[in-house]
């Protein structure tokens, strides 16, 4: 078994049948969908977070895209074009289908759960519109999204986890996954340090599941919790194995400045506005028909520009650039009922009362499109045509690719539980033959006790502080929003020193107890690979897509229609690859296939 | 910049290591805004990187960050500098770990084991009533819905249990509802199992009404009001 220089070593070994790392919607709708279907399946489940409820899909909101095939107006076929016309032709065909024609079910399977849907006055599950989801191909809103409240994410997680909890399934929260454990390019699990015990196990698993989820945390203003440090793309260019389409970050044009919690679109769908420090409503002159409602991407553009055209405004306590976004307008009851939660944000977090002054916003990033390549079936990809024996991704840390370059709302909770039960299914057939993982292999856990030790042994007088700061800085700057090339390539230049600086980072305490210093500097580095890896991707990606916006080629170009891929499996040395995108719906020719092609995203 | 105050939290601290506990003090100018769990950091990135807390979402949807400052339980991550100057009328804080579970570093808890209770009283669908048609959802009527509603947005934070004033051999109030909310559940049958659990030896029998629960809970539910159904005899299969 592997020894550190200074002593870090495995202390014990766990063998279970699969091995789940990131306990949220995603990772335990997929541990439910195998328990019910072989009972006897021994299921370990691992969480940063205190308890898989904490997890960060309980603080999703607005809700979960989904048509009843029984729907007399809203057709599957509907919902199918609106998700392809939002990833700017990028997302692929084949995973649209399942996806979309699997929703329902998926729906069903939650509420009979016991799931705590809002209901119409005749006891079915209620639907609200949302953005960018339409009937008739693009023609007006559908009601589309089912929802709990305006906590539908904290429904799902709840109901995921108690089914989780019902089956036995074995958690090891407060623990953080370091490793994959490869064996002839087969994955057999992870290592994993238990915070409270400060230990190290070896989880030997027939068969490994990732859905560490968002990965957003190198902004200076991001909705993701503070755990969403991209450690699962981490751990998977570590293992040699490739990510896709991480350019592909989504900012929300109205974070909450600060904080950056998400102030939902909800607020602008009841008639809010949008100014500038001179309060002029400035939607109008960009968007002069769709104003405050146009999409996502172009919204938080005009507001960024905006800022740097020097119409902003910074705040006096976070020193932030930021818009207004007015509510003042809007009638009493509005601000009661419909918009109660999110005002009470404002109220607590910044100190501002919505119905008498202004709130201040600005874009945050949200979520990210790209992640681990899967197939359909949700098993991870080493390349476009191979899989990885006994490793599979759901959820938002995997790219399969349902979202391409843009995600509409609604549409990532639903991923979480269809991909989730695909991935459970398939894992299913697949322990029916599988080997045993065998003993432990022989390099197991040397990668992560040597950065370990690293981080133990660093000596010099670096302060984390100031090299998050910087880092979040500048890819909110130069890897953001707007992007070019000479901006990107500072970037990168940037992103490299601070890596190196970040090896001069003495901790404080040596123990592996609940060391937070120590978790947090091993998380720096998974921010920087990962911040590096999407700036090498963006500027290799010399046209606009979807929430890739290059001012430098601000038009989508055909040469670009496919998925990057990109390898590094050590700092710096990075190579990219690209992957087709699916187009199965439209070379089928079926019914509407013309609706498939590379269309023009207009709204 | 907006007024910067000059703060001093004390903080109760543990080393697992060596097993000591003590109290530290620490002083820092910080504006009004500021939440506590920024001030938590704060402390880490200027002058502590020791001081271990917990936190996720950080907009009280999560539960991870609940503490007691000044003996109240709350979440941190909402507790703004001012508000709590106004709370507390000073600007010296005592902040001290949840009492709910033993405590693994500073103000870290293993809420791993204040959890047990929950488990104990299933969130599941424990029996589930006889499924709608292939495709179908049940029917549940927004007037049924809303009579427990509330208590479904429970985000299990521990503040009520902290607060509660029966702290041994009771699941505590928050576990409370999660049976309450299952027995208030069209969906669910196993009406004997939960009464069981909801009167037995450490569920309400142990409640002395003295309505802590509602008082403190973030989330704002009247965790009382359910109690009282319940003690009502709302839920119970034989009456
Ligand atoms: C504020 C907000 C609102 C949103 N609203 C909506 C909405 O209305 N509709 C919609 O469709 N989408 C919405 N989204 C997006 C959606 O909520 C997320 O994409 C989704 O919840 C992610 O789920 P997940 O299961 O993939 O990951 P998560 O729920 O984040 O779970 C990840 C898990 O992995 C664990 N983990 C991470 N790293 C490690 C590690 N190294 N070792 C061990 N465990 C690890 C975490 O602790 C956690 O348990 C919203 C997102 C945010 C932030
Ligand atoms: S009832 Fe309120 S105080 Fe108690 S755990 Fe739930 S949210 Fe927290």
């Amino acid at each position: 078994m592997a020894t550190s220089k200074n002593g870090l070593k495995i202390q014990s070994v766990l063998k279970t049948d699969v091995l789940i790392i990131g306990a949220g919607g995603a990772g335990l709708r997929c541990a439910a969908a195998i328990c019910e279907q072989r009972p006897d399946t021994r299921v370990v489940a691992v969480t940063k977070v205190h308890s898989p409820q904490k997890s960060h899909t309980s603080a999703a909101q607005g809700g979960m895209a989904a048509v009843d095939p029984k729907d007399p107006l809203d057709k599957i076929v509907y919902h199918m074009f609106d998700t392809w016309k939002g990833s700017d032709c990028s997302a692929d065909q084949n995973i649209i289908r399942k996806v979309c024609e699997s929703a329902w079910d998926q729906i069903v399977w939650l509420e009979r759960h016991g799931m705590h849907f809002s209901r119409t006055d005749e006891g079915r599950i209620a639907k609200r519109p949302f953005g960018g989801h339409m009937l008739n191909f693009g023609e007006v809103k559908a009601f589309r999204a089912c929802y709990e409240a305006d906590r539908t994410g904290k429904g799902i997680m709840d109901t995921v986890w108690a089914e989780a909890l019902k089956h036995e399934v074995i958690f090891l929260n407060q623990t953080v996954a370091v490793e994959l454990l490869m064996r002839n390019s087969r994955c057999v699990g992870a290592v994993v340090l238990m915070e409270h015990t400060g230990a190290f196990v070896a989880v030997l698993a027939k068969a490994t599941v990732m859905a560490t989820g968002g990965k957003t945390r190198m902004y200076q203003v991001s909705t993701n919790c503070r755990q969403n440090t991209g450690d699962g793309l981490a751990l998977v260019l570590q293992a040699g194995l490739p990510v896709m389409d991480v350019e592909a970050v989504q900012f929300h044009p109205t974070g909450i400045v600060g904080p950056g919690i998400l102030a939902s679109e909800a607020l602008r769908g009841e008639g809010g506005i949008l100014r500038n420090a001179e309060g002029e409503p400035f939607m109008e002159r960009y968007a002069p028909t769709a104003k405050d409602l146009a999409p996502r991407d172009l919204v938080s553009r005009c507001i960024m520009n905006e800022i740097r055209e020097g119409r902003g405004c910074v705040h006096p306590d976070h020193g932030l650039p930021h818009v207004w976004l007015d509510l003042r307008h809007l009638p009493e009851h509005v601000h009661k009922t419909r918009i109660q939660e999110v005002c009470g944000f404002f109220r607590k977090f910044v100190g501002v009362e919505p119905q008498s002054e202004l709130c201040p916003v600005t874009p945050t990033a949200h979520y990210q499109m790209g992640g681990a390549p899967t197939n359909e079936f949700g098993e991870v990809q080493k390349d476009p045509q191979h899989v990885v024996d006994g490793l599979y991704a759901c959820g938002e840390f995997a790219a399969a690719s349902l979202h391409g370059h843009n995600r509409l709302g609604t549409n990532s909770l639903l991923e979480l539980i269809t991909m989730g039960k695909v991935v459970g299914d398939r894992v299913v057939e697949y322990l029916r033959d599988a080997p045993e993982p065998g003993e432990l292999p022989d390099e197991a856990g040397h990668r992560a006790l040597e950065r370990f030790s690293r981080h133990l042994e660093a000596r010099g007088t670096e302060r984390f502080a100031a090299i998050r700061d910087a880092l979040r800085r500048l890819m909110m700057d130069k890897v953001g929003v707007f992007r070019d090339e000479k901006g990107l390539s500072e970037a990168i230049e940037e992103i490299a020193e601070l890596k190196s600086r970040a090896t001069q980072m003495a901790l404080s305490s040596k123990t592996l107890v609940m060391n937070q210093e120590l978790i947090q500097n091993w998380e720096l580095n998974h921010l920087l690979d990962v911040s590096y890896v999407i700036a090498q991707c963006a500027l290799a990606r010399r046209e606009s897509r979807g929430a890739h916006y290059r001012e430098d080629f601000p038009d989508r170009s055909p040469e670009f229609h496919y998925h990057t891929l990109a390898y590094m499996p050590e700092f710096g040395k990075i190579t990219l690859d690209q992957r087709p995108i699916d187009m199965s719906i439209y070379e089928a020719q079926g019914e509407h296939y013309e609706r498939f092609a590379v269309i023009e995203r207009k709204y | 910049m907006t007024q910067q105050y000059d703060i001093v939290l004390k903080v109760s601290r543990y080393d697992p290591d060596v097993q000591r506990a003590w109290v530290q003090d620490y002083s820092l100018k910080a504006g009004g805004i500021l939440r506590f769990v920024d001030l938590f950091r704060k402390i880490n990135d200027e002058q502590d990187p020791t001081l271990a807390w917990s936190s996720s979402c950080e907009h009280a949807q999560c539960g991870s960050c609940g503490m007691r400052i000044n003996g109240r339980p709350l979440l941190t991550c909402e507790l703004l500098v001012e508000t709590a100057m106004q709370m507390f009328n000073t600007s010296t804080f005592s902040v001290a770990p949840l009492t709910v579970a033993p405590v693994v570093r500073d103000l870290v808890v293993d809420l791993e084991r204040a959890y047990q209770r929950i488990h104990i009283a299933k969130p599941y669908i424990i029996a589930p009533a006889p499924p709608p048609p292939e495709g179908d959802e049940y029917r549940i009527v927004p007037k049924v819905l809303d009579r427990y509603v509330e208590a479904t947005r429970c985000i299990n934070c521990f503040c009520c249990a902290t607060a509660c004033v029966t702290q041994k051999n009771h699941l505590g109030p928050n576990a409370m509802l999660v049976n309450v909310v299952r027995m208030m559940d069209p969906r669910e049958t196993a009406m004997k199992q939960r009464a069981g659990l909801l009167y037995g030896e450490q569920g309400l029998p142990r409640c002395r009404t003295a309505q802590a629960c509602s008082f403190v809970c973030p989330k704002e539910i009247d965790v009382a009001h359910f109690i009282a159904l319940a003690k009502q005899g709302a839920f119970d299969p034989v009456s």
